[in-house]
This record gives structure tokens, C-alpha cells and sequence, in this order.
């Protein structure tokens, strides 16, 4: 008999005559979103869980909810609440809302010039600086003092983070690093690389390893 | 690639060992921490089963408080608030592990299979009803429609050979919780190992490689954020 | 060319894109299925005829046959397949009644398929604890502000909301209301979300 298989002989079953048939590969494939892909709502929706301050002008009693007890709120008196229930408060003009300390002209001008000055990311104010930023700024904007200018200085510093962003994600991939390390980074700005970024790698890994 | 980040993680584990007196706050963050966890890892991971009953225990408690809470009572809005916020989370989390079942099933099912006596279960039995329904289902529709009409040697199709498994090799991002030394991070190339240190806040980003990595270092599992 | 039929299946699917569901082509099953009768049957007898009389010249021509038949098999697999997953994808967009055009591009074994799929998931939202379980296929996005701007569409009457005040929903009136009590009023078409 000739010997006809090349690569892998296999046990030849009575109805199977050959099975040099790339089986290999899977074919049931799902081609759905991504995983691990997180929605900038999703990012947004983490940053209301942050605590800002505001003024109520109303009163009630603690109130117990299941992530934690707040209050009791009395007029002009400032307490910490969580971000979407003070944008809920602000929205039935409940209260005033009192910017954080980072929010400010001076403090962001010295923040935007470190960040272009330096190499590295450098630390952030807040983990969701650029949502609450934009958070506040959209529902409250008249108890911020300076609002236009604080959206141009935030917006400063997340493009310079940007770049630095792509430059490093860049370097990452051209010398085929398999760790880097990415502090200073908030969810958001990771977000705008992950999905690029993962596949990228995910796709060179497999080429390489098909190599070897 | 596999047996870099294994085996040494047995002092490093008290972070899963059960408390019995959680607040409910202290439980909505795990169902957070869950949540993000599954979010983003690329293949199923174990369930948590009693987060997600106390959670729904919670929600139900809550609910039908509001239901004799009198009109016009300003906390019930803010009550109701939070409740669509937990709700959100926790179909959420459900929905994306719910998603990787559908995707892997007969990986899923396979694993659950192969599990060791006293290992936890990846699924829960609600979700291990679900996945066998779900292989059972496809199975026999594939068969009806047209494997059962083709040649007597092609009607079966090896469903683990034929569905994608998940892609433990994918790079991810971590937060770290707690530092860790000497972490073998493996480079593409074979020769050479790196060994980092990672501090709590830092975000390294490296491969999920195996799964007994994520058992053994459940402490820094991607995007978690120490609340302490 | 052997496959033509089967590929022709797949690229059926590729064309449309991710959320669509063409009709089943069941002549294009068909076809398929019949050119795999077609290359098993030449292969059964030429598989005799190498065996029997020794005619290894045979063989070529058998392993390609053979390679046809397990691609045709992958090629109507992977095409069922794909149809199942758009048709799971209209369960969690559409709720469990699929519109009837949809319905009328499935055959009769991917609606049995759908119904099962439809009981499983059903029975999985149920045992996870409370009275009704909870429906994961709500609350697809987080809840936003808690207030929204909606527009009556059709006189509704009164309407109470939960702090006890009473509004009267006029058609082409507008109204700053909370979310989750203008939901259902908004599905059944009484409201319109109003979206700035």
C-alpha cells in the first residue's frame, strides 16, 4: 500500500479512510462583543459611587441604606454623599453642590503643567477625575465656580495623558514586552486602550507562539 | 507558559476563607469586586453563589419595605435608587457569566466533570442546570437538522474539539491589593524570566496565564480596588 | 467544485451583518447533503475496490473525497451554529415573543431550539431567589439619573407618583418624572422618553 499520509498517521477506522483534514481548528465560534470590554457608561456609572459634598436645604432623618447609612441631612449644613444621589438631589434642586478640592483654576493649572513636564503619568486627583469632571460639570455647572475653564485644564491633562498613553502602549508592542507597568492610570484612560490594545497582544502572542 | 505563577499560593489565601458575620455593605463590595473580576477575565471564574442569594435576600428585604413605606416619603426615592444601582450590578454580573457558559459550554461542563472531590464548584447549580440544558439543547438541534441526514461516520460532532475554549494566555490589567514579591513574569521568550515585585495601587499588565495563577493570587485579580 | 455549496452557506451568513437572521436556506442544506451522499457513496465503493483488488492508485482521490465530506460537516455546523447564536441574541433584544418576521425566517427545529433556550433561562432567573426570581434581561444598561423627560403620547388621565402628588397626563403634555414609574407607561406607548 502506498503510504499516502504525511503529517500524522492516524488509526484508519472502517468508514474513515484519512483524517489529514485540519480539524484542528475550532469552527464553532462566537463572534459576540468582547469579553472584557467595558462600556463607558459602566466606567461613569463606577465613578457615582465616589463621594462629594453638598449644602441640602431640606431635612431628613438618617436614611439606612444597604451600602451604608447617610445623613441626616439638614438645611445648609454640608455632608458627604455618594455622586448619583447628589446629581439626583441637584437635579430636584434639593441642594448645591460643592465642588472637590481639586477642582480648581490654580490646582489644575500645576497639575496639567506636571504632567506635561514629566515623563511618567503623573498621580491623579481622583480615580475618575475626567467623569465626575464631566459629571458634574454637565448637571451642576452653576455651583461650579469657572466651569469652562476647568473643563479646557481637565481636558489639558487627559489629552497629554493620551499620548503619553499611546506613546508607552506603543513601545509596549515594538519591543514585545510582557509586562508593563501602568500606575497613575485611572479605569477610564485604560479604557480607551484595552480592547486595541489586549487584541494586539493577544494576536502577536498567538503568532509568535505559532512560530516557535 | 504554565508553571510559573502555580502551586505557591497557599499563604495568600485567607482572603476567601468564609466570614460568617458580613455587613451589607462589606457584601455589596464583594458583589462589586465579583462583578469587575468576571467582567473582565477572560474564561468563567468560581461562582459566588451566596453573595448573589444575600444580595437578592437584601434586595427582596428592602423592596417590600418600601411597599409600606407611606406616599410622598422622600427616602423611598433614594431607597429606590440604590436598589437599581445593586439590581444593575448584580444582573450584570449574572448576564457576563451567564455569556462565558454560553460561549464555553462544553469547556465549562468538561471542567466541572474533571473537578476533584472538595474542590469548589466553577458553577453554580442554577447555572449547572443551565449549561447542561444548554449542551443538550444545541446537541440535539444540530443532530435534527442535519447531522442525523449525513453520511453514517459524520453524525456527531466532538463539541469540545469544535467550540473555542478560553484564551487563558490573554494579557489583562491588574490591580494590585496587597504587595507580592517575586513575581515570575514570563516573556515571549523562553530563556529569559522576569521576576517584579507589585505594590498595592499598582496597575502591572501581564498574562492571565494559568488558571491556577488567578486561585493562587486572587488578591490581585484585575481592576480591584482596595476598600479598606 | 466539491464544498462550493457549503461555503456559499457560510458566506450567506457573513454578508448580513451581526444582528440579522437571513432565512433558513434549507435547498442550500439540501444540496449539501446530497453532494456528501454523493462523495460517501463514491468513496464506500472505491474504498472496496482499493481493498479488494489492491488498487492503491485509488487512494488520492479518496482522501480528497474524504476531506470534502469533514469540510462540508464543519461548513453546515459552523452555519447552524451562527444562526443559533443571532437567534439567542433576539431572545435578550427582543423578550421571549420573537416578532413574526423573525420568526418566519427560522425553521421548525430553531424554534424548537429557541423555546428551549427560552425555558432554561427562564427557570435559571427563577431559582435565583426572592418571589419572581430576578430578570437578568432587564437592566441591560446602569441606571442612569433617576429622572427622566417624557412626552404623553395619549391622554392617560391621572397619575400618582411615589411622594403622592397627582398629575394629570394630558396628550403633547411634558413631564419631569421618575424612571421606574414611567416604564411601563413608556412600553405600552402612553409616554415617549424625551431625549435631549
Amino acid at each position: 500500500m502506498v503510504s499516502f499520509v504525511t503529517a500524522r498517521p492516524a488509526p484508519q477506522a472502517a468508514g474513515t479512510v484519512c483524517s489529514a483534514v485540519p480539524v484542528g481548528r475550532k469552527f464553532l465560534n462566537t463572534h459576540t462583543k468582547k469579553q472584557t470590554d467595558m462600556d463607558p457608561s459602566e466606567v461613569e456609572f463606577l465613578a457615582e459611587k465616589e463621594m462629594v459634598k453638598i449644602i441640602p436645604n431640606f431635612s431628613l432623618d438618617k436614611v439606612f441604606l444597604i451600602g451604608g447609612d447617610l445623613g441626616p441631612f439638614n438645611p445648609g449644613l454640608p455632608i458627604d454623599v455618594p455622586v448619583w444621589l447628589a446629581l439626583n438631589l441637584k437635579q430636584r434642586q434639593k441642594c448645591r453642590i460643592i465642588p472637590p478640592e481639586w477642582m480648581d483654576v490654580e490646582k489644575l493649572e500645576e497639575m496639567r503643567d506636571l504632567e506635561r513636564k514629566e515623563d511618567m503619568f503623573t498621580p491623579v486627583p481622583s480615580p475618575y477625575y475626567m467623569e465626575l469632571t464631566k459629571l458634574l460639570l454637565n448637571h451642576a455647572s452653576d455651583n461650579i465656580p469657572k466651569a469652562d475653564e476647568i473643563r479646557t485644564l481637565v481636558k489639558d491633562i487627559w489629552d497629554t495623558r493620551i499620548a503619553k498613553l499611546r506613546l508607552s502602549a506603543d513601545s509596549f508592542i515594538s519591543q514585545q514586552e510582557a509586562y508593563a507597568k501602568l500606575d497613575n492610570l485611572t479605569l477610564m484612560e485604560i479604557n480607551t486602550i484595552r480592547a486595541f490594545l489586549l487584541d494586539t497582544l493577544n494576536c502577536m502572542y498567538k503568532l509568535r507562539s505559532n512560530v516557535q | 507558559m504554565s508553571d510559573a505563577l502555580s502551586d505557591d499560593g497557599s499563604d495568600f489565601n485567607q482572603d476567601d476563607t468564609q466570614e460568617d458575620v458580613m455587613t451589607p455593605a462589606e457584601l455589596i463590595a464583594k458583589l462589586e469586586e465579583a462583578w469587575l473580576n468576571e467582567k473582565f477575565s477572560p474564561e468563567l471564574l468560581e461562582n459566588k453563589s451566596e453573595v448573589v442569594e444575600c444580595v437578592m435576600e437584601q434586595l427582596t428585604h428592602m423592596e417590600s419595605n418600601l411597599q409600606r413605606v407611606k406616599k410622598g416619603d422622600a427616602k423611598a426615592s433614594i431607597h429606590r435608587m440604590e436598589i437599581d444601582r445593586i439590581r444593575y450590578v448584580l444582573s450584570s454580573y449574572l448576564r457576563s457569566r451567564l455569556q462565558k457558559i454560553e460561549k464555553y459550554f462544553p469547556h465549562v461542563l468538561e471542567r466541572e466533570k474533571s473537578r476533584g472531590e472538595g474542590e469548589p464548584s466553577l458553577l453554580s447549580p442554577e447555572e449547572f442546570a443551565f449549561a447542561k440544558e444548554y449542551y443538550a439543547n444545541t446537541e440535539s438541534y444540530l443532530k435534527a437538522v442535519a447531522l442525523k441526514r449525513m453520511p453514517s461516520n459524520l453524525q456527531t460532532v466532538d463539541m469540545i474539539k469544535a467550540v473555542p475554549e478560553p484564551c487563558l494566555d490573554s494579557f489583562v490589567f491588574l490591580r494590585v491589593k496587597e504587595r507580592q514579591e517575586n513575581i515570575l513574569v514570563e516573556p515571549e521568550t523562553e530563556d529569559q524570566r522576569l521576576l517584579i515585585t507589585v505594590d498595592p495601587g499598582d496597575i502591572p499588565e501581564i498574562k492571565t496565564a494559568q488558571r491556577s495563577h488567578q486561585e493562587a493570587c486572587p488578591s490581585s485579580s484585575p481592576f480591584i480596588q482596595n476598600k479598606d | 467544485m466539491f464544498c462550493e455549496k457549503a461555503i456559499e452557506l457560510i458566506r450567506e451568513l457573513h454578508r448580513m451583518s451581526d444582528g440579522q437572521l437571513p432565512a433558513f436556506n434549507e435547498d442550500g442544506l439540501r444540496q449539501v447533503l446530497q453532494e456528501m451522499e454523493a462523495l460517501y457513496e463514491q468513496n464506500q465503493s472505491d474504498v472496496n475496490e482499493a481493498k479488494s483488488e489492491g488498487r492503491a492508485e485509488l487512494i488520492p482521490s479518496i482522501k480528497l473525497r474524504h476531506c470534502c465530506l469533514l469540510r462540508n460537516q464543519r461548513c453546515v455546523t459552523a452555519y447552524l451554529y451562527d444562526r443559533l447564536l443571532r437567534i439567542r441574541a433576539l431572545r435578550w433584544e427582543y423578550g421571549s415573543v420573537l416578532p413574526a418576521n423573525v420568526r418566519f425566517h427560522m425553521c421548525a427545529e430553531e424554534l424548537q431550539w429557541f423555546s428551549q433556550y427560552k425555558k432554561s433561562l427562564a427557570s435559571f432567573m427563577r431559582s435565583l431567589g426572592g418571589d419572581e426570581g430576578l430578570d437578568i434581561t432587564q437592566d441591560m444598561k446602569p441606571p442612569k439619573s433617576l429622572y427622566i423627560e417624557v412626552r404623553c403620547l395619549k391622554d392617560h388621565g391621572e397619575f400618582e407618583i411615589d411622594d403622592g402628588t397627582v398629575i394629570l397626563l394630558k396628550k403633547n403634555s411634558q413631564h419631569f418624572l421618575p424612571r421606574w414609574k414611567c416604564e411601563l407607561l413608556i412600553r405600552q406607548g402612553v409616554l415617549e422618553h424625551v431625549v435631549s
